[in-house]
């Protein structure tokens, strides 16, 4: 069970590679599997490489999924 | 990630003069879905799977609405099984081959190329109708398998094309191979759903957490099919065998998406368990392994328990498969020495975020 992350892309970098922000925080990140990525785009990302493309409103309700996940969740880091 | 929740495993080794005498697992954060789920209608439910588990979403779902339909004890067409049977295969292969980009063939463009090609091409292959192949679906074959050749590909027994990068991540593999001592080995089938499945409507707590059977905690995914599959053990369970394991199911998945084939896999790909009393339970065979749902419906058929049960759970368990892989293994004594541990942590699933630890330990 692993979760993706969904992220904005910032900046497409030569080699196939991308910054993304994630709820404000910026990360390099592989775009080889994902085809046709620009700038403004959302992906989802795991394990630092963008899985798929998805659409804002989207990327919104799962972070916000994810933010209520963190609410809830027993074993969570403060 | 900014995200306040444990989204990695923690790997840590004690070492006495190179040899590990210790594993310690820390697990990632499990959404707590009977809690995310309270309240919510089913649609919006079948939405909210795919947020949280986008790399498996498709045996996600299935898993859930095939435990709720046999909680309700609903009968489900062969069309609908055999449809629902594909998804799973399909996103199995695009897992797998995913993990093969991102254990071993990472910033090679090429591979992303090749990889993106299956996927594209093997979804073309399955949503075309068998009466209806024309040049699209011909057109769709030759493109995977021009991807699969560029990959290494030779046939369906997982030993790539010399020279070519499968070839290459083999020998890394094999190069950096640890030294591992002599474990046993069991393996989570079909056959061990119904007593998983009681498990989890018992209520305890913990066991989707820590799951055994009988103290038991077999290995699940693709080594495992693969062993069960050959009913045998003489195989060494290293990275470089697990690796060759991979590649060899990646070309049969093809194979049997491209002929529609489902059913030529292995048994238990989709299982259904109705227990009656609103109570349903069903099992998919993931990229990963296992995966089992439960739920429990009200007399107006709303959901009142939800609970599952990941592959990862059995693989990553403190007394699991990897801890076992990994102890008494012996490390060497270079700068390259995580490489080898990182490499059967990887050979578990390539696609895990963990973060590895080792530290000496004085000797007792």
């Amino acid at each position: 069970m692993c979760l993706a992350i969904p992220a904005e892309v910032i900046k497409v970098l030569p080699g196939e590679m991308a910054i993304v922000s994630v709820d404000g925080v910026s990360m390099e990140i592989s775009i080889a599997l994902t085809e046709d990525v620009v700038v403004g785009d959302y992906v989802l990302v795991h394990v630092g490489h963008a899985l798929t493309k998805i659409d804002p409103a989207e990327a919104e309700r799962t972070l916000d999924l994810l933010r209520e996940f963190s609410g809830v969740g027993p074993e969570l880091h403060p | 990630m900014s995200l306040p929740f444990r989204n990695e495993v923690d790997v840590t080794l004690s070492l006495v003069g190179g040899v590990v005498v210790a594993v310690k697992i820390q697990p990632r954060a499990r959404p707590p879905l009977a809690r995310l789920f309270a309240g919510k209608p089913l649609t919006s439910l079948l939405d909210m799977l795919p947020r949280l588990f986008s790399l498996c979403a498709a045996a996600h779902q299935v898993a859930f609405v095939s435990a709720i339909e046999a909680a309700r004890g609903q009968e489900v067409s062969l069309a609908t099984r055999c449809r629902r049977i594909i998804r799973v295969l399909l996103e199995r292969l695009t897992e797998l081959l995913r993990g093969l980009y991102v254990g071993h063939l990472a910033n090679d463009i090429a591979s992303a190329a090749a990889i993106r090609g299956v996927i594209e091409a093997t979804s073309v292959l399955v949503g075309t109708d068998a009466a209806a192949r024309g040049p699209a679906h011909q057109e769709a074959r030759a493109q995977a398998e021009t991807a699969f050749t560029c990959l290494g590909f030779s046939d369906q027994d997982g030993t790539p094309t010399e020279g070519t990068p499968l070839a290459q991540a083999i020998a890394a593999l094999e190069e950096n191979a640890l030294k591992v001592a002599a474990a046993e080995h069991t393996f989570l089938s079909v056959a061990d759903d119904l007593p998983v499945v009681q498990r989890m409507f018992a209520g305890d707590t913990d066991f989707c957490d820590y799951p055994d059977l009988d103290r038991r905690v077999p290995e699940t995914g693709v080594w495992a099919r693969d062993m069960i599959r050959h009913q045998s053990s003489a195989k060494r369970p290293e990275p470089a065998e697990r690796l060759r394991a991979r590649i060899a199911e990646v070309a049969r998945l093809y194979a049997c998406l491209q002929a529609h084939d489902p059913e030529a896999m292995e048994d238990g790909v989709l299982v259904s368990y109705g227990s009656g009393h609103g109570r349903g339970a069903a099992v998919v065979e993931c990229a990963r392994g296992r995966l089992y749902y439960t739920v429990e419906l009200d007399r107006e058929g709303q959901i009142t328990r939800v609970e599952f049960l990941a592959p990862t759970e059995w693989n990553f368990h403190p007394r699991g498969p990897l801890v076992r892989s990994l102890q008494g293994a012996m490390l060497a004594e270079s700068r390259a020495r995580q490489d080898g541990v990182r490499a059967m942590i990887g050979s578990f699933d390539p696609c895990v975020g963990f973060r590895l630890n080792l530290r000496e330990v004085a000797d007792a």
